[in-house]
């Protein structure tokens, strides 16, 4: 049974892998725009597994996607190492601010997360030389010539690199760590754990992901701006995918990102006007009838059916 | 029995062989003849870009109705871009490999089109684009190795800018009881206001301008008291708001509150809301605009579009995009009826050609090159002012439907 699950894991992987080579640039497109999505998803699940709910995608995301292209135009940084640079300067804010910040707890801390969005755009509003200012910056060319393929390859190393980095927090001992914290404080240090030690390192991790997927976002389109490098797009839409999918675990971000990718672009198919009315209303229908996601609704049928047979 | 069964048998067939024979022979249906197809991506859940959609789908109606274009009819597919960056990349991507577009049309939001702009780079099919007016959009576009496809109708930010320096010069000129010496510019904090103010302070080196900031309501702001007040007590002669249309209300409704009415109230949101000129506050505002639906007076071409359009959708315009979006296909026509063939080379030449002397937009169309790139459209815009309800042409003087009411009336007077 165990050796099933590997060989599952190795067809799923090569079908991901070899897509550019079986499927249209369309499809490959969406397939890119569903793996940045999904990274951002899983990137904040980790986080919200120590019962932290961070507002703050969005804001880690503009820093990735400013330092790349900032550091690409101006010290001539080659595309792939800009990414790099843009997820260790997320990092690194994440440290400083995480200091102050991680000390909050639930509602309080969702808001100072939410804030430090608006309070980037307003730094990179104003650092005009810098930065461009409200109209932004411009690189001369896409990463890898605009080639699809290659640009859906990277993003999915990156989603496959979000997904082990989340399997490794839920195999090791981090996961206990984080359970606890989330299950009842007071026990969790009462038992040793260095509740803000784990934390701070959970938020510096996810903030790196989120660096590096606004970094690849930036290079993929060539440009910033304060309105589309901080959309709070990017930190609503992974939510979303992650609440669908199932909180908590690995497979409820993957799935619902699919999920809810492929569900928009049939949608949008379907009914070029109003898809986004029904898109809004299935999510809505959808964390109604299913709060524990999908993942989470199928392992409780699971349960109940496993318990009622014994 | 069987025998009968068998006669009757014979029997039909022979009636059936009769028939066919007494018909005439079917004639051999010829191959169907390929549309041309014109690929468009606006944001259908705002008013701007549903009413853009619609002056295409005009167009496309009529040029279809008068037999097409070489013989082939337009086939028009519009996508959605939700005024999002990769939707809209995406977008252009399906159009190109899905759909196999032969042109790229439509257009809305700068933001979004900077993402577009490899992808159209990549592919290198003829691109003529309604939206966008950024400057940065114009730099990215210049700076690819090859751009010829590449055809902007809008006037690009610094454009609208010249155009409103030309004509507050020429008003100024025309009516010496209107001053401009000092403005104040107030200015929504994202890219539009902030290019907006920039350009202004660049463009118009002979007035004093000051400006500050605010957060427009579509961000969640809407109080605009302290920057009207800041602007009271500058005393300008023009004061300039540059937001979007839900802050018109709010801005009309403090000004008032404050007391604020300077001798030119201006405002430069890309839409108006709806019924917005059927209010009091809004008589003699100054506005901004490519179009007015007043050019339906003076413009044989405008008025053509407006009683089409309303004919065909049941509402009427009500932002320029709508005729913008009419002028985006008539004017591929034209270059392809030109051309006479959809290649590349031939097409970009003949697109250069095309001039319209009249468009329902009101204006001349003419290609030539901007600061930047080589195929530039419409250059300006024009100078209007809400009068009765109505957003009626001050200038450009040629296609003025009014004269302008000056000073602004104070507010108790309403």
């Amino acid at each position: 049974m165990r050796n099933w699950r590997y060989i599952v894991y190795i067809v799923v992987i090569s079908l991901a892998i070899s897509f550019p080579f079986y499927a249209g640039v369309h499809p490959i497109h969406v397939a890119t725009t569903i793996l940045s999505l999904l990274a951002l998803a899983l990137s904040w699940d980790i986080l919200l597994r120590g019962g932290q709910l961070s507002l703050g995608v969005s804001a880690f995301f503009g820093i990735g996607s400013y330092t790349t292209v900032l550091t690409h135009l101006n010290w001539e940084v080659s595309p792939l190492l800009s990414i790099v640079l843009g997820g260790l300067a997320a990092g690194v804010v994440a440290l400083v601010i995480g200091l102050a910040v991680l000390r909050l707890r639930g509602l309080y801390f969702a808001i100072v997360t939410l804030a430090l969005t608006f309070i980037f755009i307003v730094i990179v509003r104003n650092l005009t030389d810098l930065t461009g200012g409200a109209i932004g910056k411009l690189i001369p060319s896409v990463i890898f010539g605009g080639d699809p393929a290659m640009i859906y390859w990277l993003t999915l190393a990156i989603a496959v690199a979000t997904i082990i980095t989340s399997e490794i927090f839920q195999k090791t001992r981090i996961h206990f760590a984080l359970t606890s914290i989330r299950n009842n404080e007071i026990a969790a240090k009462s038992s040793g754990i260095d509740i803000f030690k784990y934390l701070l390192f959970a938020f510096v991790v996810t903030a790196v992901i989120q660096g590096v997927v606004g970094g690849v976002h930036a290079q993929r389109f060539a440009f910033v701006s304060p309105e589309e490098s901080f959309s709070l797009t990017f930190t609503i839409l992974p939510l979303a995918m992650c609440l669908l999918g199932g909180s908590f675990s690995t497979l409820g971000s993957v799935i619902g990102a699919g999920g809810l990718g492929v569900l928009a672009e049939y949608l949008r198919l379907m009914m070029p006007r109003g898809h986004l009315a029904i898109y809004g209303l299935v999510m809505v229908m959808a964390i109604l009838l299913m709060p524990k996601g999908i993942v989470g609704t199928i392992r409780e049928q699971l349960v109940r059916r496993k318990t009622a047979s014994s | 029995m069987k025998k009968g069964i068998l006669l009757i048998a014979v029997a039909l067939l022979l009636a059936s062989s009769l028939v066919a024979v007494g018909c005439p022979r079917p004639v051999l249906e010829e191959p169907p003849v390929e549309p041309i197809r014109l690929g468009a991506v606006n944001p259908l859940g705002d008013i701007t870009g549903r009413q853009s959609a619609q002056g295409m789908k005009l167009a496309v109606a009529e040029i279809n109705a008068a037999g097409g274009i070489l013989g082939r009819p337009l086939e028009l597919i519009v996508m959605d871009d939700e005024f999002s960056p990769a939707v809209g990349a995406a977008a252009i991507e399906k159009l190109a490999t899905v759909h196999e577009v032969d042109i790229f049309i439509g257009g809305m939001a700068s933001g979004v089109h900077l993402a577009q702009i490899p992808i159209l780079a990549k592919h290198g099919r003829v691109t003529v684009w309604i939206g966008a007016a950024s400057h940065l959009v114009e730099a990215a576009i210049a700076a690819l190795p090859d751009h010829d496809w590449y055809f902007h109708l809008h006037p690009w930010d610094y454009q609208q800018v010249e155009g409103t320096v030309e004509g507050w010069a020429a008003i100024v000129e025309k009516f010496p009881q209107i001053r401009l010496d000092r403005m104040f510019v107030a200015y929504e904090e994202g890219a539009f206001g902030a290019a907006g103010f920039a350009i202004s302070r660049a463009l118009f080196a002979d007035v004093t301008i000051e400006g500050e900031s605010f957060t427009s309501a579509v961000f969640g702001g809407g109080d605009f008291r302290a920057v009207l007040r800041h602007a009271k007590e500058f005393n300008p002669d023009a004061f300039v708001w540059v937001g979007f249309d839900p802050d018109a209300l709010g801005m009309m409704v403090q000004a008032k509150e404050i007391g604020f009415a300077p001798p030119v109230f201006l405002g430069t949101p890309p839409g108006w809301p709806v019924g917005f000129g059927e209010i009091p506050l809004s008589e003699a505002v100054w506005l901004y605009g490519m179009w007015s639906p007043e050019l339906k007076g003076v413009s044989p071409e405008a008025a053509h579009f407006w009683w089409a359009f309303i004919e065909k959708f049941g509402e009427e315009p009500a932002t320029y995009f709508a005729p913008l979006g009419y002028v985006n296909v008539k004017f591929v026509a034209a270059g392809i009826e030109r051309a006479g063939t959809l290649e590349r080379g031939p097409l970009i030449e003949a697109l250069r050609e095309v001039r319209f002397e009249d468009t329902a937009v009101g204006w001349p169309l003419t290609i030539a090159p901007s600061r930047l790139i080589r195929h530039q459209g419409f250059t300006r815009q024009m100078i209007l002012q809400w009068q009765g309800g109505r957003q009626e042409v001050i200038w450009p003087f040629e296609v003025a439907t009014a004269e302008p009411i000056f000073p602004f009336p104070r507010w108790e007077d309403r």
